[in-house]
């Protein structure tokens, strides 16, 4: 040994020593007491909401208050519910996902009531689905709607050239209105140019999924997971299947080669998908169009902003989500993150009415508006994550191979299983 | 015939190498091949045919990852955690296996059996527990929470105790204590000094398994300002995994320092503590 | 005396011993995360009850029984003749131990994400090598048998220098003049190997095989960070078709995104019984191979 046993247990010892003091002074500031804090903590994830709009109005109110904004990347609901559990590091300002936004319903003690901060006041200027997809049954509003995925069917003009079909967004539109429609318009454009329509079965299973009102578990808590609602979804997943028309794809760089191979030329997803094919396959640029869902319009994902029971400073926290979800502001998250508003009076401004070059030109929001406007009202239960898990399992293996009549009972006996888990009855 | 048998022993003697340098090769591949996406663009890697050799990508790869991640405060956070943690391991650890090697004391064989039977459970049967035990310790989200359960490393324990009992002579030990040396000042002047490879291992075993933890702080390191390096780049991947050259630069460069520490220690690691862990 | 292990015992218990008891009683909870202790539920053996029936869990068993299959027994094998080559060279042998166990230290997170680019199925490597050669690429991440065949490559490349290196340290134990005797028997270098190297190297090989099992059916880190970025479903899940759920990563998606610790910690407890079980065939196996 080269160093010295004496310098090097020396060297340790006083290493440990003066670790565990740094150790100590990395925790953070404590959490926790409400009043006028003037630091507030905020966790987003990339891509939730323009980085440029948190900046400048957090800079707007730097004179009061301190906004530090965290990206947090990984499974984000994960990061907080733990967070939330500990009681410690817990964010003043936190984003919370769509699809998350159910379980953190049942935990709405954590959060605090938007409606006492001013919420009521302003909550006509967001689409009304959205909107009451964030309060709880006792009438708590617990997040302001950051956007939302109003679905609609992207097609790529030139493959529908190619199939003999109308190009033009309206006439598709009337061509695709029902999903037997839309498997027609598929089918041709896969004898024409034998590019399928979609990424993978589970796709259609979501936007299909997203057009019922009620799905695994009733809006009473009872189970549905094997109703017709969930298969009518699954019928449709798996008739992309037999029909040829879905790629079966589910690793992304996969999905983007063929994109840009032009062996996809359709999908049927929410608004914010386009920014997923924009960035996969920046050359197709001008080839896209979007038109109406199949079966009528339906909201996948779109975010929450939230205050949790930590937050140091409420009513300046409420102000600054505010401002961040103005027309103007949620207008700016539109152009530079493709976050699609749920505040409805940004669809008249410019930035969204404007033509846009990935799509040839065609101002999306003559499809997207009117589709955000007339979302259906759905019961989304706390257990539906984890009991659709089965499902979107099962469609894969269709995919792989398997008969669709097993993995649909298999899909559904381990659904089951897991609602069993959770207490549905 | 004659002039034929060296050329076979000669040829034999190189079978050997050639496999060896197959196996070389494939064990450096991955290191070697994620260079060359470090130092291109992600769209130079994904062309085809792909590129094969490095690039000048590098220093702008880098910035998109500084520029992502706090990637020297995660670096700072994993040197801090790993450093105190094998401080603590050598410390705790050889005390306890000098005891349990050396002297006879009520409860020995008990306290043993347990820590042998506990040494064997799967970790993750403690997660959960640790995770509430933290919480109401008030560490979650701290660099504590890394340390504390990583310093009762039972592995140490049994590896030292077999260590010293084998390599610190009891003679020595007698004349100490004839001397009237208590146990710690036995420790200190006997103990370690001839146990110093065996505890050299075992420091570089606890701080390459402190520095490349990622299930626990995935866990426990709820606070975005404070994490460790492995879950810093796991963040990167999930956020970001598509620039495939940016996320190569940062799995790089946080290989990078242990590589380092491991070939200028590399000889107590790779002969004197594998081999004396199968005396 | 006492003085000198409480520091650990401390420690241990605290985060050991505590934590451990701690799980069993968890798992006889259905436990409120934001209610606390005081809050939980005793429901008897019903986290059992659903472990046994549920079909999830099975099938991360069954994942990672096929992981550790091919995970764990070429290379093993593959270890095994490392060694005996580098014993048997007499140049470059520092080298070659330091080259194959520098994929040891590496840390799995970086490695994973070295082979998530390697493997990656429309431009990586990989498949551009077996199109290059006329083949049809391999959809390693997404085809539930290649997905598994991954995380066991990735496997046995991070542990196979290090269990050479192990069966390099027993090999110099052996002495040279058994060798010697079996030359003078006229055995050839492949025959010596059958016949000595590896019966003498029994407890080694027991050895090896048990620590590779023990963290062979714990795999989590590999498929977590090569699936975590299918943000498509949820991302612990697994992979496409949950092809690469392993037990622990379905403990972790279980306890820490479901946020059930009752049902979380039944589950781990499983995980401990069939490592249990396999630890045991191995020792049952070798002692059969002893005897014969």
């Amino acid at each position: 040994m080269n160093v010295s046993r004496r310098s090097f247990l020396l060297t340790s010892g006083l290493l440990g020593l003066a670790g565990t003091g740094a150790l100590s002074a990395c925790g953070s500031g404590g959490s926790g007491g409400s009043g006028d804090g003037k630091e507030l903590a905020f966790w987003i994830w990339a891509g939730a909401i323009s980085e440029k709009v948190v900046d400048d109005v957090a800079a707007s109110v730097a004179s009061s208050v301190k906004i530090t904004k965290s990206i947090i990347g990984g499974d984000f609901k994960q990061r907080l519910t733990t967070t939330l559990s500990s009681g410690q590091s817990v964010p003043d300002i936190t984003g919370i996902k769509g699809e998350d936004m159910p379980s953190f319903l049942t935990q709405a003690g954590a959060f605090l009531d938007l409606n006492e901060l001013g919420a009521k006041d302003i909550a006509s200027s967001f689409a009304a689905a959205k909107y009451a997809a964030a309060t709880t049954a006792d009438g708590k509003q617990i997040g302001l709607p950051i956007d939302l995925g109003p679905t609609a069917t992207y097609y790529r003009e030139d493959a529908w050239a190619k199939a003999g079909l109308p190009t033009d967004p309206t006439a598709a539109g009337q061509l695709v209105a029902t999903w037997d429609g839309w498997f027609q318009a598929a089918k041709t454009v896969k004898a024409a140019t034998g590019a399928t329509s979609v990424r993978n079965t589970t796709d259609v299973f979501a936007a299909a999924l997203a057009q019922q009102p009620e799905t695994f578990v009733t809006k009473a808590g009872a189970w549905a997971g094997d109703g017709t609602a969930v298969k009518k979804a699954w019928d449709l997943a798996v008739q992309s299947h037999t029909d040829g028309v879905s790629a079966g794809i589910y690793d992304s760089t996969g999905y983007n080669q063929a994109l840009a191979a032009s062996s996809i030329v359709g999908h049927v997803g929410p608004a914010w998908f386009g920014l997923d094919i924009a960035s996969g396959a920046p050359d197709t640029s001008g080839k896209w169009r979007v038109t109406g869902t199949p079966g009528g319009p339906a909201n996948i994902g779109g975010s929450f902003l939230a205050l949790t029971t930590a937050c140091r400073n409420p009513q300046a926290a409420f102000d600054y989500i505010k401002t961040l979800l103005t027309p103007e502001n949620a207008a700016k998250s539109f152009t530079d993150a493709s976050v699609f508003p749920a505040t409805t009076a940004a669809y008249a401004l410019p930035a969204l009415t404007a033509g846009q070059d990935f799509y040839g030109g065609q101002a999306t929001i003559e499809v997207f508006g009117p589709a955000a406007q007339a979302l259906p009202t759905v019961y989304d239960d706390p257990n539906n994550a984890a009991i659709a898990a089965p499902y979107y399992t099962e469609l894969s293996n269709v995919e792989g191979g398997k008969d669709p009549a097993a993995a649909w009972t298999d899909a559904v006996a381990a659904a089951k299983q897991v609602a069993d888990r959770a207490g549905v009855k | 015939m004659r002039a034929a048998r060296p050329l076979r022993r000669h040829w034999r003697s190189l079978v050997p190498h050639l496999v060896l340098w197959v196996g070389v090769v494939v064990a450096l591949f991955p290191f070697y091949w994620s260079v060359v996406m470090a130092t291109n663009t992600t769209r130079d890697i994904f062309s085809t045919p792909p590129k094969l050799v490095p690039g000048t990508h590098l220093l702008e790869n880098l910035q998109n990852v500084f520029a992502r991640i706090d990637f020297w405060g995660a670096l700072g956070n994993t040197a801090l955690v790993a450093v105190v943690t094998t401080g603590a391991v050598l410390t705790l650890d050889s005390l306890a296996a000098f005891a349990f090697s050396k002297f006879e004391f009520p409860g020995r064989r008990a306290l043993f059996g347990l820590l042998l039977l506990l040494f064997m459970l799967p970790a993750q049967l403690s997660l959960i527990p640790q995770f509430i035990i933290m919480r109401e310790l008030g560490f979650v989200g701290q660099l504590q929470a890394l340390v504390l359960p990583a310093a009762a490393n039972a592995f140490g324990v049994f590896w030292m105790r077999q260590y010293m009992s084998t390599s610190v002579p009891d003679e020595v030990l007698d004349a100490a204590r004839m001397d009237g040396c208590g146990f710690f000042r036995q420790w200190w002047h006997v103990a370690l000094p001839t146990t110093r490879p065996g505890l050299a291992f075992l420091a570089i075993f606890t701080f390459v398994a402190a520095w490349n933890d990622y299930v626990w702080p995935l866990i426990v390191l709820v606070n975005p300002n404070v994490q460790t390096l492995q879950t810093s780049l796991a963040q990167l991947n999930v956020s970001f995994g598509t620039d495939y050259s940016m996320v190569m630069a940062g799995a790089l460069l946080a290989v990078i320092p242990i590589m380092v520490a491991f070939l200028f220690l590399s000889r107590w690691f790779v002969a004197d503590g594998v081999a004396g862990a199968l005396k | 005396m006492y003085l000198a292990i409480a520091p650990f015992f401390v420690l241990f218990g605290v985060f050991v011993l505590i934590p451990v008891c701690f799980s069993v009683w968890l798992s006889f909870q259905k436990y409120s995360v934001l209610g606390g202790i005081g809050a939980s539920e005793f429901v008897g053996l019903r986290q059992f009850e659903f472990l046994v029936q549920d079909a999830t869990f099975r099938r991360a068993l069954f994942n990672t029984l096929v992981i550790w299959v091919l995970g764990t027994f070429p290379m093993l094998a593959m270890a095994l003749v490392l060694a005996a080559l580098i014993n048997n060279v007499t140049r470059l042998k520092a080298f070659y131990r330091l080259a194959f166990f520098l994929p040891n230290v590496t840390s799995i997170v970086a490695v994973t994400l070295f082979f998530g680019a390697l493997f990656s199925e429309q431009f990586g490597l990989v498949n551009q090598l077996l199109e290059a050669v006329g083949l049809t690429g391999v959809p390693w991440l997404s085809d539930p048998w290649a997905m598994k065949v991954v995380v066991a490559v990735l496997i046995t490349w991070q542990w196979c220098g290090y269990n050479a290196i192990l069966y390099l340290a027993g090999m110099q134990a052996i002495p040279g003049d058994v060798y010697e005797a079996a030359q003078l028997d006229g055995a050839g270098p492949v025959r010596a190997f059958f016949s000595i190297t590896v019966p003498l190297l029994r407890p080694v090989i027991l050895f090896t095989t048990v620590i590779s099992t023990i963290t062979t059916l714990q795999t989590f880190t590999e498929p977590q960070v090569l699936f975590g970025s299918n943000t498509a479903v949820n991302p612990n899940s697994g992979g496409p078709g949950q092809g690469a759920l392993t037990m622990v990563l379905y403990f972790y998606q279980q306890a820490f995104n479901n946020n059930d610790y009752g049902y979380g910690a039944a589950i781990a407890l499983g995980v401990f019984a069939v490592v249990l079980v396999f630890v045991v065939i191995n020792f049952r196996l070798a002692r059969a191979g002893e005897d014969s």
